[in-house]
């Protein structure tokens, strides 16, 4: 794994020294927080206050289509110059002619665009700080949510990566990436669409949404874990192979 | 320290490289020449393990680029063509980033980046951000980062294409001074560069390797002779005085004439004439049609009429098979 660290952190100066983390860091946390501020509204409107859950569950959990739908945005967004950019400029010479493996290359990007996520999701937590003082939080449930979204968006930011590989150009790879996830939400959507049988329990265990809403209850199901996982897995393993195949190209 | 062994790369019907096989020795100074889509690049690519040869092998330092990639790539500091960079980077983060990358050890870095910043003359610029720079910097920056692991062996792809005259002297002055701790092989489509820093010349011409040797041995192959001839008067009728002289094949009049009305007039000899009586002819020839004879150079084969015969004549025979 030579060479992982270096490329992580350039990978990471990179991001972080020009405008774009920023600018999705900004994008993204607006819209978190239009879309947590309408859920404690429209909570704190209602006359019953019997609810079974509260404004954090319905956050990540059954209004989580909102948050999904920023992540379909922001994810395709971070990946989308990893590798299209490095090529089209020539810089992938320099990279892949120092004594790294392909799989350290991948890697080390993905680390830094999963670090990215990662930090771009941290301030969200001072919601939760925040309710606090209205109620109970269940930090359980929380920490299953943070767990979820790590999950979705280490699949997601595996397949972007793929995608950006596929081009030289950043916006034909964010728009393949765009696709690619969008299509996976679609196909979870599916769930709602389909009588019971197999096509609807495909759907259901590919759906990112019901993986929210279950880990919005603290419920860590291993199936969700392996689907992230292994999608995440299959997309970086291709992604070392199409990097490794531009020696033959 | 570099063995190429029947290297070949084909893109599909289109052969880029064909069967070429070459050595260079530990401590040479070799200039890759060719002209422009010869194949120069390709075959440097393939030494630097960026490209998978179609057939044949390249070891560096021993090692196999395909088999042992890692170690063979590890001895080699390559600069590619366009002198590639992340404009974002200040000069030191991206040389710090590369030495980490080519695995200096952590503590060694520091003094590793400090001295290929100061080996490349880039310290002034040692905290600009790279998209700052201009050409000939990003140049050198470059040329710093296939330094700064201090390997033995430097592949350079035209180190001084796009630059000014005065960087190109400056990067061929470094490339000398670099010869002398380095095995450095560069490619270049410029004679001069050739003659200003190499000991030895491999010259390839439509991807096959067409000749090979030290520069002496390379002017040797041409038959053909020629002498540089400074004279004043007008070039038309300069020239056609030395077309009259016998010996004399062909003449090429410099169309510009120096600050004192120097025209420049190369003379080539015929293969079967004497060469230094031809000279002694045509001098006389030109004394005695009122032109004022300022210079006469020596007669020697110049490695642009070697090299235009071995590019050009593979041409020929390629279009005549």
């Amino acid at each position: 794994m030579s060479g992982f660290f270096a490329v992580y952190r350039r990978e990471m100066l990179s991001l972080w020294v020009t405008p774009l983390a920023w600018v999705l860091l900004v994008v993204f946390l607006l819209l978190q927080g239009t879309i947590f501020y309408s859920i404690v509204v429209h909570f704190t409107s209602l006359a019953d206050l019997a609810v079974e859950t509260g404004p954090v569950e319905a956050y990540f959990g059954q209004e989580s289509v909102f948050l999904l739908m920023t992540l379909l945005l922001i994810c395709p967004a971070l990946t989308m110059r990893t590798f299209a950019e490095e090529r089209r400029s020539g810089t992938i010479e320099t990279l892949l002619t120092a004594p790294v493996t392909p799989s350290a290359v991948v890697l080390g990007k993905y680390a830094a665009v999963l670090s990215t996520y990662l930090v771009m999701w941290a301030p969200t937590s001072l919601y939760v700080v925040v309710l606090r003082h209205t109620g109970a939080v269940d930090w359980h449930a929380v920490g299953s949510s943070y767990f979820g979204l790590f999950g979705i968006g280490a699949a997601y930011l595996a397949l972007g990566t793929l995608m950006s590989s596929l081009s030289k150009s950043q916006l034909i790879a964010l728009l393949l990436a765009i696709f690619a996830e969008f299509g996976l939400f679609v196909l979870g959507v599916g769930e709602y669409v389909f009588e019971p049988g197999l096509m609807r329990d495909l759907c259901a265990h590919v759906s990112m949404a019901s993986q929210m809403e279950e880990m919005s209850r603290g419920i860590i199901d291993l199936r969700r874990i392996v689907f992230d996982g292994s999608l995440a897995g299959a997309s970086l393993f291709v992604t070392a192979r199409v990097v490794d195949s531009w020696r033959w190209g | 320290m570099i063995e190429a062994r029947n290297l070949t790369k084909d893109y599909g019907s289109v052969v880029a490289v064909k069967d070429v096989s070459f050595t260079v020795g530990a401590g040479e100074v070799v200039g890759f020449l060719g002209p422009n889509g010869a194949g120069k690049t390709t075959t440097l690519r393939m030494l630097a393990g960026f490209l998978g040869a179609t057939a044949g092998s390249v070891t560096i330092a021993g090692f196999d680029v395909a088999t042992a990639s890692l170690e063979a790539r590890a001895r080699l500091g390559y600069m590619p063509e366009a002198a590639p960079l992340y404009p974002e980077l200040r000069v030191r983060e991206y040389l710090a980033f590369r030495a980490a990358l080519k695995r200096v050890p952590r503590r060694e870095r520091k003094a590793a980046v400090a001295r290929s910043l100061e080996q490349a003359a880039v310290e002034d610029v040692a905290e600009t951000p790279i998209a700052q720079l201009s050409k000939g910097y990003r140049q050198r920056v470059a040329l710093a980062d296939a330094l700064v692991s201090n390997p033995p062996l430097l592949i350079l792809d035209e180190p001084t294409a796009g630059l000014d005259p005065n960087q190109i002297v400056e990067v061929r002055s470094l490339v000398r001074e670099l010869g002398k701790s380095h095995t450095i092989l560069l490619s270049t489509h410029i004679l001069p560069e050739v003659e200003a820093v190499c000991d030895r010349a491999l010259v390839i011409a439509r991807g096959r390797l067409v000749a090979e040797g030290t520069l002496a041995e390379l002017k040797a192959r041409q038959r053909s002779r020629e002498s540089v001839i400074g004279a004043h008067g007008e070039p038309a009728s300069l020239e056609a005085t030395l077309r009259g002289v016998p010996g004399v094949q062909r003449v090429r009049a410099k169309s510009t004439r120096d600050e004192r009305g120097t025209v420049e007039l190369t003379l080539e000899i015929a293969e079967d004439a004497e060469p230094d009586r031809t000279v002694e002819r045509a001098v006389a020839a030109l004394v005695a049609a009122g032109a004022g004879v300022r210079s006469v150079g020596p007669v020697r084969a110049s490695l642009e009429a070697v090299f235009a015969e071995l590019t050009q004549g593979d041409a020929e025979r390629k279009d005549g098979a």
